[in-house]
């Protein structure tokens, strides 16, 4: 294994990352509850999230294939840079296929393909506090949550429904780990929430400003706010991947010409190619057939 | 105590790499409690101490980590000057006060003399790490929890039936408690707070 001369394995000094698996094994102990950690700073650029980036060099070794993962794409320029800096610093082999993936750092989203058991799936996390936005004492919500004070969020949810007619919160759900702590999954649509429960793979969170960490063990229930009234829905479309045809991936919308044309394709890039291999195929590959028999 | 040259043995031969490889073990065995594995990371452990409880101590301790030894272990100079040149860890007086507790199965404190971590801060708890004399995966005790789909089954010898039964009602006071390293020469499984332990009820026999 060649790595950089110079650095330390995974860049991050063996102090820092002690620090940091020791508070990795008690978030991993008390389910959804935020464990402080110290540390020094990771320098990186701003985007590159540096809580997913302090877990992922504390856990990564050499035996380890990694994937990144930006919004469900594995080639945005942040997702090629994280998969560089540890090729780079680790030696680590480095893999699109969520299938071979031992590690995937992910900001956004959740793969498609379902996580299977000894994969560890790292969320980069921003705002790790789901009640930070009623309360911005951080004494106060420690209190919230050792009381399992959680009627606050309710209210939040309910004035949706009574602005809205329904739930409007679509990214960064609340949700309830193993009965206890009220957690915030990172924003990653609503429509990757129900994987998160009794996931085969270990979920570690990393939010690097505020320093904290928190993990979802393998097989662990993970429920999403609602109401008997207002049943937690997932977003769903009309469409199907113009690409692959999924009817069950979740889409983006993108446009395809000048003209503002657009279509719908899975955000998972790796999942929508994988099918596509499989022989699976979208109403843009019927387009493009038809195309050529006009040609013809 | 001062460090004794003479009882010092090598540490780990690549520490960068078996830290990390030793880590992994104990996050896979803390988060899917109950479940077996094997180190061999280092060669030998100072006179007193499993393999594994050495390799945790070297991958997991260091200046930061306040550290209660059980009686026997306390009065070891092998391993005291171990832990001291390689961790240099400081060695508290009371459990209460220590972030991480290593003790002979025989030696245990009570868990009620350990810090259960507070109600805002449940993290801030003693870790245990234990020697056992035996481990496997026998029918005795029954877990389910996080980590665990259905049920798991673990069989640690050696503790003591007031012991068995404190541990099993500490899970009434989650999210307090104390997570557990179980380890036994090579071997090592873990309970973290969340494992309800029940004890193995043999099928019924039909009619
Ligand atoms: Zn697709």
């Amino acid at each position: 294994m060649s790595t950089a001369t110079g650095y330390n394995f995974a860049y991050l000094d063996e102090q820092s990352k002690r620090m940091i698996r020791r508070a990795i094994l008690k978030g991993v102990a008390i389910p959804g509850y935020q464990v402080p950690f110290g540390g020094r700073e990771m320098p990186l650029p701003h985007g590159w999230g540096t809580g997913g980036m302090q877990v992922t060099a504390s856990v990564i070794g050499e035996a380890d294939k990694l994937k990144v993962i930006d919004q469900g794409a594995d080639d945005t320029t942040n997702a090629v840079s994280i998969r560089r800096f540890f090729a780079h610093t680790a030696g680590v082999e480095t893999t699109e296929q969520t299938a071979e993936a031992t590690l995937i750092q992910t900001r956004h989203r959740i793969p498609e393909r379902p996580l299977q058991a000894d994969q560890i799936l790292i969320y980069q996390v921003p705002i790790p506090e789901p009640l930070r936005f009623i309360e911005p004492r951080e004494s106060e919500t420690r209190k919230m949550h050792a009381l399992s004070e959680y009627g606050a969020m309710q209210v939040k949810l309910y004035e949706d429904v009574a602005r809205f007619g329904h739930i409007a919160t679509s990214y960064d759900y609340p949700v309830m780990v193993n009965n206890r702590y009220m957690m915030d999954p990172s924003p990653i649509p609503k429509f990757d929430n129900p994987k998160m429960s009794m996931m085969p793979a270990l979920q570690l969170f990393g939010a690097g400003f505020e320093k904290r960490i928190y993990a979802v063990p393998p097989f662990t229930q993970v429920e999403s706010l609602d109401f008997d009234d207002h049943p937690f829905e997932v977003q769903s479309w009309d469409e199907a991947c113009a690409i692959c045809g999924s009817d069950h991936s979740f889409l983006d919308e993108v446009i395809t010409d000048d003209n503002g044309s657009k279509m719908f394709v899975c955000s998972d890039t790796d999942y929508c190619r994988e099918r596509v291999d499989q022989g699976f195929v979208g109403t843009a590959a019927d387009l493009s057939t038809s195309e050529q028999e006009t040609e013809q | 105590m001062a460090v004794s040259s003479h009882e010092l043995i090598a540490g780990f031969a690549d520490p960068v790499q078996a830290s990390q490889q030793v880590f992994r073990a104990a996050l896979k065995v803390m988060s899917e409690p109950g479940t077996l594995v094997e180190i061999d990371y280092a060669e030998t452990a100072p006179k007193g101490l499993d393999l594994s409880t050495w390799q945790l101590a070297l991958s997991l301790l260091d200046p930061n980590t306040r550290v209660w030894l059980s009686p026997t272990l306390a009065a070891n100079d092998a391993v005291i000057s171990n832990l001291r040149f390689h961790c240099q860890c400081p060695l508290v007086d009371n459990p209460f006060d220590a972030d991480f507790v290593i003790a002979w199965h025989s030696e245990l404190p009570l868990l009620a003399e350990l810090n259960w971590g507070t109600a805002e801060y449940p993290d801030r708890s003693t870790t245990l790490i234990v020697q056992v004399p035996a481990l496997s995966d026998e029918p005795d005790w029954t877990l389910s929890g996080p980590g665990i789909e259905h049920t798991r089954s673990l069989y640690v010898a050696g503790l003591s039936e007031p012991f068995r039964s404190d541990l099993t009602r500490s899970r009434q006071r989650f999210p307090l408690g104390i997570d557990t390293f179980w380890c036994c020469d090579n071997r090592m499984a873990a309970l973290p707070r969340t494992t309800q332990i029940e004890p193995f009820k043999k099928a019924e026999e039909a009619c």
